[in-house]
C-alpha cells in the first residue's frame, strides 16, 4: 500500500501542471506537520492545539537564516532543536491537566506565538512578513524550479515516514500507545508516563517544525498570520479526519483539508467551500474514528 | 493566448476570508466591465474569459491560484486586493511575464521593482500624506490619536502617517492597534478617549471601521472621526447606519464622486449587484477598461508590450469612457489621478472638496 503511494507521488509531477505540483509539495508538507500531532495525539493521546506554532517556528527559522545567507540544513538544525526543546517544554502541563484543559494550555501557547511572530519585529520584521525566502541548493542541484523542490520535500517526507514508522513500533512507541490506552495502567507496568508524555510532545512538535522549514521556501513569503490558531485547527481536522492514530491518517487528512477544496473548485462562488464543510461534518458524526477507522469498520463486516 | 477567439483574464480574489468584501466588490466591478466589453465585440474582436478563483484571503492558497492562473497562459491577471497575497504571488506573475492589476495598497508592492504590477489606487505613500494635509490644514488639529489594525496594510500606513505628523509637528497622543476580524473595540476606545485629542483617525478593514463607529456612538466621543478611504466607504456606512454621521476623511475613488461617469456607473452597479458599491467596485472596473484601452492602442496581444506601455500612460475619459477618471500610471506603477474629501451626510458619502492630481 505505502509503495504504491510512494511510486504514484514519484511519478505524478510529471504528469502536472506547476500549479498542481505546487499543490502536490503544500499537501507533502501539511502532511509532515500532521505526522508529528498524530504522535502526539493519536499514538500518546495529548492533544494539542499548537501544531501550526511549531510549524510557525520553523518557517521563521528557515526565512530568517536563509535569507542572511545561512544553509537550509542549518535551519533545519535549529528549528528541530528549538522545536525538541519547546515541545518537551510545552508537555510538562500536560503532566497536570488532561484532555480539554491540555487544550486550552496549548492553544494559549499557538496564541503567544503568534503574538511573538507578530509584535518582535526586531527578529521577525513582524506583520510586513520575509519575502524573497530562496530555494536551496543540494550538492550543486537547485531545487528552484517546481519539481526539484518537489521532489526535495517528497525525499523529506520519506525519511519522515521511515522515521515514524520505526518509532511507532519501537518500545517507545509502544509505550506512547499504552498512555493513550490506559495511562494508570501504564504507570503500574513501570512505564515511565511522565518521561514518555514528555517525549511524545517533542517528537511530535520537532516534526512541526521541520514542516515549517520546508514551507517557507515552498511559498517563499512568509508573515505572521498564516501561523495564527487557524493553522493549527486544521492540522487537528486532518489528524482526525484521515484517522487519529493510524499511520497513513495524516496523509489521507492532509489531502482533504489541502486537495479535496481545490478539486470541488467547479463553480465560481464560494459554494465548494460549503460542499466541503458539509463532507467534514458528516464524516466526523457518522464515524469519528476518520476516513481509516471507517474503511476499518467496512471491511470488518 | 488560450483559444485564438477569446482572451485569457482570470480574476484571482477575496471571496471568503477576511478580505471577502473588498474582494467581491472588486470582483463585481471587473466582472460588469468584462460583460460590457464582450457585449460590444470585446478587444480587438476577441471575447475575454475571466473565471473567477477565490483566495480564501489566505496567502499560501492565493499563490496557488495564481499559479494555476499562469499555467492557463493569461493575457493579464485582475487581483487579488489584499496586500499580503499580493506580495506572495506578483513574483510569480513577474517571472512568467504576466501583467497583474492589483487591488492593493501597501506602500512597498511597488517599490520592489516589479515591471509587471501594476496598481488600480493610491499606495499608501500617496493617500497618507493627502490625509496628513488635511488634518493639519483642513482641521487644524495639534493631535491625533490613532487606531489601526495590525496587519501589513494597517502598520504600512501607520507608519507612513506618523512620518507625515512628525514632519508637520502634531503629536500622536493615542497609538491603538488592533486585531483583524475583532468584534469588541470597548477598550481601545476607552483608551482613544482618554487621550483627549483634537481628532481621531481610525484605519482598519471595512467591516471592523463598522465596529468602531458604532462604538465610539456608544461612549459618546465628541471627537471628529476621519479615516483613509475605509471608514467613509459605503459598505461601512450601511454596515454602521447612522454612528457613521459626520465621519471624514480622504478617498482615492468614491462611488458618490460628482462626477457625471461615475454616477453612473454607481447606478449601473446597483441595478445589476443590488449594493452601492465601495472603491474596490471602481478599481476592478477602471483596471479592466484600463488593459482594454492599452491594448488596443498597441494594436495586438503582448504583455510584455502592455506592461511597458501602461508605465507612463495617461488614460482620459475622452479617450477611453470606461476609464471614468483621468489616470496616470508612473514608472512604478503607481496612480495618479484627483481623489476626494468626503463627509459622511445621510448615510452617503458627500464630497467635500475635490484635490488634484500629484502630477508626478
Amino acid at each position: 500500500m505505502s509503495l504504491l503511494l510512494f511510486s504514484v507521488l514519484v511519478a505524478a509531477p510529471f504528469f502536472l501542471k506547476p500549479y498542481g505540483i505546487y499543490l502536490l509539495s503544500l499537501w507533502v508538507v501539511m502532511t509532515i506537520a500532521a505526522i508529528g500531532l498524530n504522535l502526539t495525539l493519536g499514538y500518546a493521546g495529548q492533544i494539542s492545539l499548537a501544531q501550526g506554532a511549531f510549524v510557525g517556528i520553523g518557517a521563521y527559522a528557515a526565512a530568517l537564516l536563509t535569507t542572511t545567507g545561512w544553509p537550509l540544513w542549518s535551519a533545519f538544525l535549529l528549528a528541530i532543536a528549538l522545536s525538541l526543546a519547546i515541545g518537551w517544554l510545552l508537555g510538562y502541563p500536560a503532566l497536570r491537566v488532561q484532555h480539554h484543559y491540555l487544550a486550552f494550555v496549548t492553544l494559549a501557547f499557538a496564541t503567544l506565538v503568534y503574538l511573538m511572530l507578530r509584535n518582535e519585529e526586531w527578529l521577525t520584521k513582524g506583520v510586513y512578513g520575509v519575502p524573497n525566502i530562496p530555494r536551496p541548493t543540494l550538492l550543486g542541484w537547485s531545487t528552484k524550479a517546481p519539481i526539484p523542490f518537489y521532489f526535495f520535500c517528497l525525499g523529506i517526507l520519506a525519511l519522515v515516514s521511515a522515521g515514524t514508522w520505526w518509532l511507532v513500533r519501537s518500545p517507545w512507541g509502544r509505550a506512547f500507545t499504552a498512555l493513550r490506552e490506559n495511562a494508570l495502567r501504564a504507570d503500574s507496568l513501570g512505564v515511565d508516563t511522565r518521561r514518555y508524555t514528555l517525549m511524545a510532545f517533542a517528537f511530535g512538535s520537532a516534526l512541526g517544525g521541520v514542516a515549517g522549514v520546508l514551507y517557507a521556501p515552498l511559498i517563499q513569503f512568509i508573515e505572521p498570520t498564516v501561523f495564527n490558531l487557524n493553522l493549527s485547527l486544521s492540522l487537528l481536522l486532518m489528524v482526525m479526519v484521515g484517522g487519529s492514530g493510524y499511520f497513513l491518517g495524516p496523509f489521507l487528512g492532509a489531502a482533504v483539508s489541502v486537495l479535496l477544496p481545490e478539486w470541488a473548485r467547479f463553480g465560481s462562488d464560494a459554494l465548494y467551500l460549503i460542499l466541503y464543510a458539509i463532507a467534514v461534518m458528516v464524516l466526523m458524526a457518522f464515524c469519528p474514528s476518520g476516513l481509516l477507522g471507517l474503511s476499518e469498520r467496512v471491511f470488518k463486516r | 493566448m488560450h483559444a485564438q477567439q477569446t482572451v485569457y483574464m482570470p480574476i484571482v480574489i477575496e471571496v471568503s476570508g477576511n478580505g471577502a468584501v473588498s474582494g467581491t466588490n472588486f470582483r463585481d466591478g471587473a466582472l460588469m466591465a468584462i460583460d460590457e466589453i464582450n457585449a460590444s465585440g470585446g478587444i480587438l474582436k476577441r471575447k475575454i474569459n475571466a473565471p473567477v478563483s477565490d483566495t480564501q484571503s489566505n496567502a499560501a492558497i492565493s499563490r496557488a491560484q495564481v499559479q494555476k492562473a499562469i499555467d492557463g497562459d493569461p493575457y493579464v491577471i485582475l487581483g487579488p486586493v489584499f496586500s499580503g497575497s499580493v506580495k506572495v504571488n506578483m513574483q510569480l506573475a513577474q517571472q512568467a511575464e504576466v501583467p497583474q492589476i492589483v487591488g492593493a495598497e501597501a506602500a512597498e508592492i511597488t517599490q520592489m521593482g516589479n515591471p509587471y504590477v501594476f496598481r488600480t489606487s493610491f499606495g499608501q505613500q500617496m493617500s497618507m500624506p493627502k490625509m496628513a494635509a488635511f488634518v493639519a490644514n483642513g482641521m487644524k488639529a495639534k493631535t491625533v490619536a490613532f487606531l489601526w489594525v495590525n496587519n501589513d496594510y494597517g502598520k504600512g500606513g501607520r507608519d507612513v502617517f506618523f512620518q507625515e505628523m512628525k514632519q508637520r509637528g502634531i503629536k500622536i497622543v493615542a497609538d491603538v492597534s488592533t486585531e483583524s476580524g475583532q468584534v469588541d473595540f470597548a477598550a481601545d476606545i476607552v483608551k482613544m478617549k482618554a487621550s483627549n485629542a483634537d481628532v481621531m483617525f481610525i484605519y482598519t478593514n471595512e467591516e471592523e471601521c463598522a465596529r468602531v463607529l458604532r462604538e465610539a456612538r456608544k461612549q459618546g466621543v465628541k471627537q471628529p472621526i476621519i479615516g483613509e478611504t475605509n471608514v467613509i466607504s459605503q459598505k461601512v456606512i450601511d454596515l454602521a447606519g447612522e454612528t457613521a454621521e459626520g465621519a471624514k476623511g480622504h478617498v482615492g475613488l468614491t462611488a458618490d464622486a460628482p462626477i457625471p461617469a461615475v454616477q453612473a456607473f454607481t447606478q449601473k452597479f446597483q441595478k445589476r449587484y443590488n449594493y452601492v458599491p465601495d472603491h474596490n467596485g471602481l478599481k476592478g472596473y477602471m483596471g479592466v477598461y484600463a488593459v482594454k484601452y492599452a491594448t488596443e492602442k498597441l494594436g495586438k496581444f503582448d504583455r510584455k508590450a502592455l506592461a511597458k506601455s501602461l508605465h507612463g500612460m495617461t488614460i482620459t475619459p475622452k479617450q477611453e469612457p470606461g476609464i471614468l477618471i483621468e489616470t496616470t500610471w508612473d514608472a512604478n506603477g503607481d496612480v495618479d489621478r484627483i481623489s476626494f474629501l468626503v463627509e459622511v451626510v445621510k448615510g452617503r458619502q458627500k464630497v467635500v472638496e475635490i484635490l488634484p492630481k500629484l502630477g508626478k
